[in-house]
């Protein structure tokens, strides 16, 4: 009976450390992060033009699309020409891209403030390209993976969130997209209708901090 | 039983091998199946703990935990009531370019599928487990059908043998 007692005790303590231990390691990744409908932060990031940028710089404008994406990661890559072509498309509608790089260099080399310079230069980026130095932004926003987007919508002098997700549902092949994500939730707050999908989920790469 | 969880081919194949290598590492087949094919394999009614890693040979954080996942692997393969699989997220078209040579080098002795249902990702990734980003590495255990973890992060061995262990 005491035996018995004393294995169901060590195995509730055994079961305790495990659950305490799997606590600790969710807090490296759970960042709590934003719900559609929260409003989002403002940032100063440098840009790859050695320039800060804010949200609050952009005057005349309807809203965001700010995409975590990188250097490195090949779906980060497979999207950037979809990328160029969001900001082509919506920044005369009032929503520009805002592109953010949250990795830090010193996990990702690749990453570097530097590479970022060069890539924006190699595929001839339209819009910023920013350094979240420090790895400061991307928790706060939630974002998980690159690339990640927010699609922000100004209201009453805020920048609330309205999507959170994935470009589209394609990765690998952009002639063979059937839902434009992003798109879809644009198109619907420039005609004032309801967002059909708020947020969807794809695989990338996970973001790479120290 | 080690070699029969392998997918080994026929007898008319290549041996570019070198002579140290096993018969276990000659031509291992990586199948390129859909998510409703995977969940057939994951989600058996066997009382196996299934221990399955979502990972892609260009992810460095995958890539980096392999090894200690290898050694778990070698550690519990031989019990009947364990088994891992490996689903790489690589494209399907690089299956014999990427994927094949790595887990070649690299002596992945787990089996390896290839998941190609990448329009149906936001159907498939909230299926797995609700708090999924999509990140990866990710790691999930079943058994009997049952979702017992989920963690979407790198797992040191430690950290995955713990999680066995609560199984196992």
């Amino acid at each position: 009976m005491k035996k018995t007692g004393i294995i169901l005790c060590s195995i509730i303590l055994m079961s305790i450390i495990v659950q305490v231990n799997a606590q600790k390691m969710e807090t490296k990744v759970d960042y709590k992060g934003y719900k559609v409908g929260d409003t989002a932060t403002d940032f100063k990031l440098k840009n790859v033009d050695n320039k800060m940028v804010s949200l609050s710089d952009y005057k005349n404008v309807k809203g965001f699309i700010v995409i975590f994406t990188c250097n490195h990661c090949p779906y980060a890559k497979a999207y950037e020409n979809r990328i160029i072509g969001l900001n082509h498309k919506y920044a005369p509608k009032g929503y520009p891209v805002i592109a953010i790089n949250p990795n830090d260099p010193k996990a990702e080399p690749q990453d570097s403030f530097e590479g970022m310079q060069q890539r924006a230069k190699e595929k001839g980026f339209t819009f910023p390209y920013l350094f979240d130095e420090g790895q400061k932004i991307y928790p706060q926003y939630g974002a998980k993976r690159t690339p990640h987007v927010f699609v922000l919508n100004k209201e009453s002098g805020k920048n609330v969130v309205r999507y959170i997700g994935a470009i589209d549902d394609n990765y690998s092949d952009p002639n063979d997209v059937s839902h434009k994500y992003v798109e879809d939730a644009v198109d619907a707050l420039l005609s004032n209708k309801p967002i059909a999908l708020t947020s969807t989920v794809a695989v990338g790469c996970s973001i790479k901090a120290l | 039983m080690a070699l029969m969880s392998l997918s080994l081919q026929g007898q008319n194949t290549k041996r570019k091998m070198s002579e140290s290598s096993t018969i276990s590492h000659i031509d291992r087949k990586v199948p390129v199946i859909n998510f409703d094919k995977l969940e057939t394999i994951i989600k058996k009614n066997d009382n196996k703990l299934y221990v399955v890693n979502f990972w892609a040979t260009w992810c460095k954080p995958c890539v980096m935990e392999l090894p200690e996942f290898m050694e778990v692997n070698k550690a519990y393969r031989n019990n009947p009531n364990f088994k891992m699989i490996l689903v790489s997220m690589d494209l399907s078209k690089e299956v014999d370019s990427a994927v094949r040579p790595f887990i070649l080098k690299h002596k992945i002795e787990a089996d390896v599928y290839l998941l190609d249902d990448n329009k149906r990702m936001n159907q498939w990734i909230p299926a797995v487990d609700a708090k999924w980003s999509g990140a990866i590495p990710a790691t999930v255990l079943y058994r009997n059908g049952v979702k017992l973890e989920f963690r979407e992060s790198k797992l040191t061995k430690s950290e995955l043998e713990k999680l066995i262990h609560k199984y196992l």
